[in-house]
């Protein structure tokens, strides 16, 4: 793979070489310059930036966004040069290589002191550096040691499962054939006997064991190997090969080449990597979907707020945009001529934008809005200061939209200084004034999650003392000021606050506090107290803040959008129409991933949540007391109590007929036990009655093993998809992986087995060309059945007329070529054409769908019902023929022998089976008609050159001129007329009747659209609907949304701790705190935030 | 196939990997999509119904035409002193195997009246049997020698000289033979051109004659004059055209007279093959022909009973769709609508 030639810097003899990274080893030191990639698992030994810390993404090994922070040890702090690193010399003892992300042990044994290593010294293979010029690292694992590729799993070869089945029903046909020749063989073993003197049976001469009659049991074992060689030809052996070259073309012609699967921007097609798995695409019931860089885009953009009870914003997004078009209207995407367009900011309306706020009815509370998301925050400015050019560097997204929305709003915050921060206001006095702001920041009360608030004190130029603090809805409305006014505005904007939740926007509730100055005084004072503390410092700094976050009043609420890939909702709506259930697996917290879920449709306020955590007030108190065993126990019997009760109550919906839809969500560390093999039954019940399931927090193994349970547990068909190296192992699990392909990482898309570039693709990829795939290779395969199975019987017919001495029916060319020539091609090209409805019926009626997640058309009855006709029609012509065999055949008197006969019926088989196909063709193309016409054609040209020849070899001329006998004769064209409309009548009788009374459901769908042209060009669709303005539809959408009184507000904010992100800029030590991904792993001290009741 | 190029503009960007439209690869071949609506079904059945049963009538009515006379002689023929002992009747070459039959003419028949020899529970279709013949050897007379397949009937016992025609079909030749008289008319039996004409020409030589033929110890049937070409030796021909089935009949000669209601014929029939010994039943068959051959109900009642299902069946369909309608594409009969809240 190219990836591991990329090169790296690696310490020799005090320079940096290039090196490929393959070429790594343990104990190389290497350097890592900004936004590189790690080559291995390293141990950070020191960073430009001061304290040795240095900033990563995860986003490839877990789906976060945010960055992370690394610290190196004091003691390497300094080894940043060639120079100085090169007289780096230590042991390092660490644990074995192992797949566990967020875990790490090791000692660093360096100038004859032991120190301990932690997770928080480790950089992980798969992560990227972030804001840091470079680091220092050591190699601790690399290949296949590395985390992350311990986390990988051996490559499954997959098959399909219709491919599966078709082995079973290969071996039915051989058990089949193992009963046929039984009965021959038996037979024949009773029917030998010395009276047929004509046979000299009585010869004991060599070469008359075969049918000896005194040896009955070795006439047994001849007969019956004669037999399986006389009947072999049930078996369809060019089944396989011609679903081989069908699968081959479907995916390099039709898949690879499909225009609706094209992304134009990233100009990307879709891949079909495997053609195993065509068919598997249209039966698939359970999708795993990723979430970072799948469903969204991992784009923050600031899309919506609330200030002071209004609502402003005129975005609509993507679910209000499908529940409109649902409801038959058309949104028009115009947007306002002045609408900025930039990354990050997603904002559109005029009331709020180059100072038109002022004329809005509380342009106060505005000012302290775009005051609070400007002066509010830890972003750092950086590159030249002016709007257009800046760059915001943000632990997290979410941030930097903030920052970036208070920009466009006329509030430029441009320069941070350790003390101040410098904001550009316009508009402030008067409209179209612009002065430079300095506000001194005095205290920063930081971001972690139990908090999930945010404070800065900051002094105005004159002297004014105010309070920011920005933080979940449900921990700042504890704390806001009674009041007449404020009550109204809390309860409007607690409304929007739903509002936008359920949209599946973030939210974030913003407040302000002027202050006092004796009264800060007092308190700056307490707070310098617990700051300098050296015990419990961070839950002293937690009590201090709560003394003056309080009284605050409420300004508004924001909302940010995770951006949506374009097109997710409306395609998840689709597949969730086809009956197709969607788990969303990420590595992502809680409250991100239920707010995607919302965003996505998953999730909405009426159905019936089951959260199942590990993040409850008991669990969190039996882990602070760290006893590992008790923890483990102690979840454990909590995760099967929660299992058992929602378990419980899931059934208790389940019988009565209109309850809720279900839906589960469930985090990593509960999984970690729900997925023991005493709870999987218990999780994999309850997971199966839910709509749809969110895990989170999961690990990629952990994606892998949710994967097989249902794959494997309730043997449903799984398709994974997702777009980075954490996704690897489910993608490889699943029945079928899809791998996103256009963007930068690849290792998803080498382990996939179809590479898309959007999500929304997969409704092309499943509802089109998987239904498509599955019906036409349930066709090929049912067909290729009936005919060998049609052909074979008439042989065997013959055999009770014979004797049972395994005399061929056929000539032996009639029965080599009967596969090769007279039938392949015709069925080949059903499997490649046969289309039941247009592709934009598959994607409109996606319920059509459920008959391939059914099986429908490849049941065992569906294959009984074949046999059935096989067996019938096998009779009509072996006794057609043979009944008429007595008399003369033409007007001299003269009578057919065996061969006549025998060539006779196989004209007859050869046209039925042809014109058989025609009949279960839902659309016939030129091509149809070429190929069956040709493989007609084909056998009589063939049997007018080989009967109209004889050979100067030694054999027998049986054939010779038969066929023109044959066609001399009167009777030969009645009977052509005859059988193969006496065999197909069944058959005809049987499809009408089954079309009228029991129809399926693409069958009312082609009636419906009967007298369509098929082009209808699939943008046409989309059109349907009334035109409204995009206000009407707004609002429209708008009121669609559910308005159940909704628990869901989403807010989902994280940010990185104020201090020791700029501990750097400050000056000013910070110990490493307490939000690290160590921390994270383990899931400590993090409050359940309110989305339950 | 007709190639609408989207992006006619050769861009400059660098290759775009944008499919190109075909028909083909969008799979928008254009196609007849037909639905098998009531009005298809039944109409299909009416017309099949409408071609099928007079064309039924009409093969039936051919057949009807033809007359067949049927004798089983095989036990008329067996003295009734050997009733218990057929085999040793029939072996023997003192017995009298000559038996006359009288016969008095039912029907009228006209020139030509064709005569057969039935055989039934005779497997001509064994595989032992059919392979047991050398076509290399009945056409060729430098290939005497080729054996190939004939064994036992290969060579002779004692000098191991090659048999022609080889192996067993040629040795079990049915040897009965037949004659008729009748006070009024010369009935000779005309034993040419019997054997289909292609087998004549091709594959028995003109210049093989008979050799070593039934010289071995047990004679399976017919002798042959060794003076006249296997050509030339049509019941022979007509013997080795094997039949596909165990019962069937074999052509022997025609009557070129015709035979007037009330005639009395006398056959007298040799007697000689044996078929006691497998309990085979042989029969003598007079069948005039017509365009379609022999009497053979079957085919037109074979189409008669397709024809008459199909208009019973465009019939009752009808009266289906009057009784129990169902609106073309009606969506109430969609799964997903007919019980809600399908996606469980």
């Amino acid at each position: 793979m190219s990836i591991n030639n990329n090169m790296i810097d690696v310490l020799q003899d005090q320079k940096w070489e290039s090196i490929p990274w393959k070429k790594l080893q343990v104990g190389d030191i290497i350097k890592v310059k900004q936004d590189g990639f790690f080559p291995a698992d390293l141990l950070l030994l020191a960073s430009t930036n001061a304290d040795g810390v240095c900033y990563i993404e995860t986003a490839n090994l877990d789906g976060e966004t945010n960055l992370k922070i690394r610290k190196a040890l004091e003691k390497t702090w300094d080894y940043v040069t060639p120079e100085k690193a090169s007289e780096f010399k230590g042991e390092i003892q660490c644990e074995q290589p192992n797949n566990s992300l967020y875990t790490f042990t090791g000692n660093l044994l360096i100038q004859k002191q032991t120190l301990p290593l932690s997770p928080n010294q480790i950089l992980l293979r798969g992560c990227s550096l972030r804001n840091t010029e470079y680091i220092v690292g050591v190699v601790i694992f690399t290949g296949h040691e590395t985390k992350v590729m311990m986390n990988a799993m051996n490559v499954p070869s997959k098959r399909s499962t219709l491919e599966r089945k078709l082995d079973k029903l290969i071996l039915t046909l051989f058990a089949t054939l193992f009963m046929m020749c039984f009965i021959g063989a038996i037979g024949s073993a009773i029917f030998v006997n010395k009276k047929y003197f004509y046979l000299h049976l009585d010869s004991s001469e060599k070469g008359s064991a075969q049918f000896n009659p005194r040896n009955r049991f070795l006439v047994f074992l001849l007969t019956m190997f004669t037999l399986i060689t006389l009947y072999s030809t049930i078996i369809p052996i060019s089944l396989y090969v011609s679903i081989e070259m069908i699968k081959f073309i479907q995916s390099t012609q039709f898949i690879n080449k499909d225009l609706c699967m094209y992304h134009s921007e990233t100009n990307t097609p879709a891949l079909a990597r495997t053609s195993n798995l065509n068919e598997e695409l249209g039966q698939v019931e359970y999708i795993f979907s990723d979430k970072t860089g799948t469903l969204t885009r991992n784009l923050m953009e600031f899309f919506k707020c609330s200030i002071g009870g209004e609502v402003y914003g005129n975005g609509v997004t993507e679910i209000e945009r499908g529940l409109a078009e649902r409801n038959g209207m058309k949104i028009d995407e115009n947007k306002s001529a002045n609408a900025v367009q930039e990354r990050g900011f997603n904002f559109d309306d005029a009331r709020l934008m180059r100072g038109a706020w002022r004329n809005e009815p509380n342009p106060d509370v505005c000012k302290e809005f775009f005051r609070c998301l400007a002066i509010c925050h830890t972003v750092l400015p950086e590159g030249e200061e002016s709007p257009e050019k800046i760059k915001y560097q943000a632990a997290s997204p979410d941030e930097a939209a903030l920052v970036i929305a208070a920009k466009n709003f006329g509030f430029f915050f441009y320069r941070r200084t350790p003390t101040t921060i410098n904001v550009r206001e316009s508009h402030v006095e008067k409209m179209g004034k612009i002065q430079d702001v300095s506000y001194e920041i005095l205290n920063v009360l930081e971001f972690n999650s139990t908090r999930k608030r945010q404070s800065v004190v900051c002094r105005y130029p004159d002297g004014r003392l105010v309070l920011y603090c920005k933080g979940a809805d449900t921990v700042i409305y504890e704390r806001l000021a009674d009041g007449n006014t404020n009550n109204n505005i809390k309860k409007v904007t607690r409304e929007h606050l739903e509002l936008f939740g359920s949209a599946g926007l973030r939210t974030l509730c913003l407040a302000y506090k002027e202050l006092h100055p004796d009264v800060y005084e007092s308190w700056n004072e307490k707070f310098i107290q617990a700051k300098s503390s050296l015990n419990d410092r961070e839950k002293k700094l937690d009590e201090v803040a709560e003394l003056i976050e309080n009284d605050l009043i409420l300004i508004g609420s924001t909302a940010i959008e995770d951006k949506l890939q374009e097109g997710v909702p409306a395609c998840i709506e689709t597949l969730q129409r086809a009956g197709i259930k969607i788990w969303v697996l990420t590595g992502d917290k809680i409250e991100t991933a239920i707010n995607i879920a919302y965003a996505c449709n998953l999730i909405n306020n009426e159905m019936k949540q089951f959260v199942i955590s590990s993040e409850t007030d008991a669990i969190r108190e039996v882990e602070d007391r760290g006893d590992q065993v008790e923890i483990a126990r102690f979840i454990k019997d909590e995760v099967k109590r929660e299992l058992k009760k929602c378990l419980e109550e899931a059934e208790s919906y389940f019988h009565s007929l209109s309850g809720p839809k279900l839906a589960l969500v469930i985090d990593g560390k509960c999984l970690m036990y729900a997925l023991d093999p005493s709870l999987r039954v218990m999780l994999l019940n309850l997971s199966l009655n839910c709509h749809s399931v969110v895990c989170c927090r999961v690990s990629p193994l952990q994606k892998a093993q949710v994967t097989s349970m249902v794959k494997k547990g309730a043997r449903k068909i799984t398709l994974s998809i997702g777009d980075g190296a954490n996704d690897v192992s489910m993608i490889q699990a699943a029945h079928v992986g899809i791998g996103i392909s256009g963007m930068e990482g690849m290792q998803a898309v080498m382990a996939s087995d179809f590479a898309i570039a959007q999500f929304r693709y997969l409704a092309d990829l499943l509802l089109v060309h998987g239904r498509w795939s599955y019906l036409r290779i349930c066709k090929v395969v049912i067909y290729f059945f009936y005919k060998n199975l049609t052909f074979t019987l008439t042989q065997f017919w013959f055999t009770f007329q014979t004797g049972f001495s395994g005399q061929r029916f056929y000539d032996d060319w009639f029965q080599s070529l009967y596969n090769v020539i007279f039938t392949a091609l015709p069925v080949i090209i059903v499997g490649l054409f046969d289309k039941d409805v247009s592709s934009s019926l598959s994607k409109k009626y996606p319920e059509l769908y459920m008959e391939g997640i059914k099986n429908v058309f490849f049941k065992w009855k569906v294959v009984a019902i074949w046999a059935f006709f096989s067996v019938y029609q096998s009779l009509i012509f072996f006794y057609f023929v043979s009944t008429t065999n007595l008399s003369a055949k033409n007007s001299a008197g003269k009578i057919f022998g065996l061969w006549d006969v025998s060539t006779m019926a196989f004209t007859c088989v050869v046209i039925t089976v042809n014109l058989r196909l025609l009949m279960i063709c839902n659309s016939i193309t030129r091509w149809h008609y070429i190929s069956v016409g040709g493989s007609i054609l084909a056998w009589f040209i063939f049997i007018f050159i080989y009967s109209g020849i004889s050979t100067p070899y030694d054999r027998q001329e049986n054939i010779y001129f038969v066929i023109y006998v044959l066609m001399s004769t009167f009777y030969f064209y009645i009977m052509l007329l005859l059988v193969p409309a006496a065999a197909l009548f069944c058959d005809f009788v049987y499809q009408g009747v089954q079309r009228w009374f029991f129809p399926y459901d693409y069958q009312i769908i082609q009636e419906m659209h009967r007298d369509e042209v098929d082009n209808t060009g699939r943008a046409q669709l989309l059109e349907v609907g009334n035109q409204l303005t995009p206000a009407e539809a707004r609002s429209y959408a708008i009121s669609q949304l559910p308005r159940e009184l909704s628990k869901h507000t989403g807010f989902a904010f994280d940010s990185p701790g104020y201090e020791s992100f700029f501990a750097a800029q400050l000056g000013v030590y910070a110990p490493p705190k307490a939000w690290d991904v160590a921390r994270r792993a383990s899931m400590r001290s993090k409050p359940k935030i309110g989305h339950k009741k | 196939m007709d190639i609408k190029d989207e992006e006619s503009a050769p861009s400059s960007k660098k290759a775009s990997k944008k499919p190109i439209y075909t028909q083909f690869s969008q799979q928008d071949l254009p196609a007849w999509k037909p639905i098998l609506t009531p009005g298809w079904v039944i109409a299909t059945f009416s017309v099949v119904g409408i071609l099928y049963i007079p064309i039924g009538l009409l093969t039936l009515f051919a057949s009807e035409s033809v007359e067949e006379a049927i004798f089983r002689y095989d036990d008329r023929c067996l003295p009734p002193s050997y009733a218990h002992n057929a085999n040793s009747y029939i072996q023997s070459d003192d017995t009298n195997k000559t038996c006359t039959i009288k016969w008095t003419v039912e029907h009228e028949m006209e020139a030509p009246i064709y005569i057969y020899y039935q055989l039934d529970n005779y497997y001509q279709n064994h595989r032992r049997y059919v392979k047991s013949r050398n076509d290399m050897q009945l056409r060729n007379k430098a290939a005497e020698g080729d054996l190939g397949n004939c064994f036992p009937e290969d060579k002779t016992t004692d000098t191991n000289q090659p048999i022609v025609p080889c192996g067993l079909i040629a040795w079990s030749l049915f040897n009965d033979t037949y004659r008729f008289l009748t006070s009024n008319k010369d009935l000779t039996v005309n034993k040419k051109n019997i054997a289909w004409g292609s087998d004549q020409r091709s594959k028995f030589g003109s210049n093989v004659y008979p050799k070593n033929f039934q010289s071995r110890d047990l004679i399976g049937g017919a002798k042959l004059n060794e003076s006249i070409p296997l050509s030339q030796q049509e019941d022979l021909i007509v013997w080795m055209r094997s039949a596909a089935l165990p019962t069937f009949r074999k052509l022997y000669g025609k009557i070129e007279t015709d035979l007037e209601m009330n005639d009395e014929i006398e056959i007298v029939i040799e007697n000689n093959y044996n078929t006691y010994l497998f309990g085979g039943r042989k029969r003598l068959v007079f069948s005039t022909t017509t365009l379609i051959g022999g009497k053979n109900p079957f085919v037109g009642t074979a189409y008669l009973i397709v024809g008459g299902l199909s208009l019973f069946c465009a019939i009752t369909f009808i009266l289906l769709y009057v009784i129990k309608p169902r609106p073309l594409g009606d969506p109430s009969y969609l799964s997903w609508n007919r019980n809600p809240g399908g996606i469980k």
